[in-house]
């Protein structure tokens, strides 16, 4: 899963040599990301019209799910030439410029109150779940540092929290590109299992925003997974991702502390200073955004304009989702891995259901 | 003598994020960008 890694390594822009270079080698990659993600927006609205002007009732399927299959399509038969691969991994870079963005249709009360709710249901399904994956790798034998890394990965936020934690507690590359490469094949069964459990259960777009940003792993796929629901429930869902992706540091703190005490990992020096570099600083910027709107610093069309910008945003992240998922090399990763995080995250989403169930009836989401 | 060579910073994939979206949010404010349809 080269380009699942790859993509969440720091773009080397910075380094003042060859920076026109770097930008063109990505443009070919963001080019297809664009195109992808246009044709799924251009399906959809075909689809709409054309059953509209003919009298067909037919469901709407969003731009997302067309995105991420024509994306699956390509890189499942023809594969991703290498020349377009830098572009597709900037997928993560879209995502993010697009959560920041989003802040703006959030006021900051909204986030206090829902974000609250997030952490609460987010600190009591870590503990559950964390607990179940060290519990199910000792059931299937899996190296206990691999569990460590499918336990931050499936608790937390995917592969971000996986690469995050890999250096912290000394883990093998392999055991990493397991669970990368196991938490990715799940990730991709949620987009199309999350929202038809949510239409039969009728969740609310709140409820179910909240649920697939506290139960599905990787931030492009919760994304993804509450935006195939409705556009109210995907924004809700990046708001409950970016609550638990705020986490990451202290958990992956603590298995550092962890492994470095049975003498397998290197001890922590400054803890402050190990939690702000683990901080994932995009949440601020989503925070300053909406602090800017709640203060009414921009007019209505400009929030639209926004918005908007969020939207295309997220179009090449979904665009790429599809394009970076290989069945073929998750298939090589062997089953036992794949096992222990599918399990695991049966039992993630049932927990994450009942908390947020019991949410809306207690703390009227 | 060996120059001790100290690791260049470089910015994470957040930094860029974060300024993109913030360029862009003001231009948006300054209205020098079109308005944004979907």
């Amino acid at each position: 899963m080269a380009t699942a890694a790859n993509s969440s390594q720091p773009l080397s822009l910075a380094e003042p040599t060859g920076l026109g270079r770097r930008l063109v080698a990505l443009l070919p990659g963001v080019l297809l990301l664009a195109a992808v993600g246009y044709a799924g927006k251009f399906i959809e609205q075909t689809i709409a019209v054309y059953t509209k002007s003919h009298h067909i009732t037919f469901p709407n399927i969003e731009y997302v799910l067309w995105a991420i299959v024509i994306g699956l399509l390509i890189s499942n038969t023809v594969g991703v030439p290498r020349t377009f691969q830098p572009g597709v991994a900037t997928y993560e870079f879209w995502l993010k410029a697009g959560i920041v963005l989003l802040g703006s249709r959030f006021l900051l009360g909204d986030i206090l109150h829902l974000g609250g709710i997030s952490l609460l249901l987010v600190a009591v399904a870590l503990t559950l779940s964390l607990a179940f994956m060290h519990l199910l790798g000792r059931i299937f034998k899996l190296k206990p540092k691999l569990t460590s890394l499918l336990a931050v990965g499936s608790s937390i936020c995917g592969v971000s929290a996986i690469i995050a934690a890999k250096p912290a507690i000394d883990a093998d590359d392999e055991d990493a590109s397991y669970a990368i490469a196991a938490i990715l094949a799940l990730g991709a069964l949620s987009l199309f299992t999350f929202p038809l459990i949510g239409h039969s259960l009728h969740l609310s777009d709140k409820a179910y925003g909240l649920w697939a940003g506290l139960a599905v792993d990787n931030t492009a796929e919760a994304t993804a997974a509450g935006a195939l629901y409705s556009d109210a429930a995907g924004k809700v869902a990046v708001l409950a991702k970016t609550t638990r992706n705020a986490l990451i540091g202290f958990v992956v703190l603590a298995y550092a502390i962890y492994w470095s005490s049975r003498g397998q990992a290197q001890a922590v020096g400054h803890k402050a200073e190990f939690l702000w570099k683990k901080f994932p600083k995009f949440v601020l910027g989503f925070l300053f955004i909406s602090l800017l709107a709640t203060l009414g610093y921009f007019t209505r069309p400009q929030l639209t304009s926004l918005a908007n910008l969020s939207r295309w945003a997220f179009l090449l992240t979904f665009a790429g989702v599809g394009l970076r998922t290989s069945f073929r090399e998750l298939g090589k990763q062997g089953w036992r891995p794949l096992a222990v995080g599918a399990i695991g995250e049966v039992f993630i989403a049932l927990v994450t259901l009942g908390l947020v169930f019991g949410a809306d009836r207690l703390l009227h989401l | 003598m060996t120059e001790s060579k100290t690791p260049r910073r470089r910015f994470s994939l957040d930094a860029y994020a974060v300024t993109l979206a913030l360029v862009l949010a003001l231009l948006v404010r300054l209205n020098i960008l079109p308005t944004v349809k979907w």
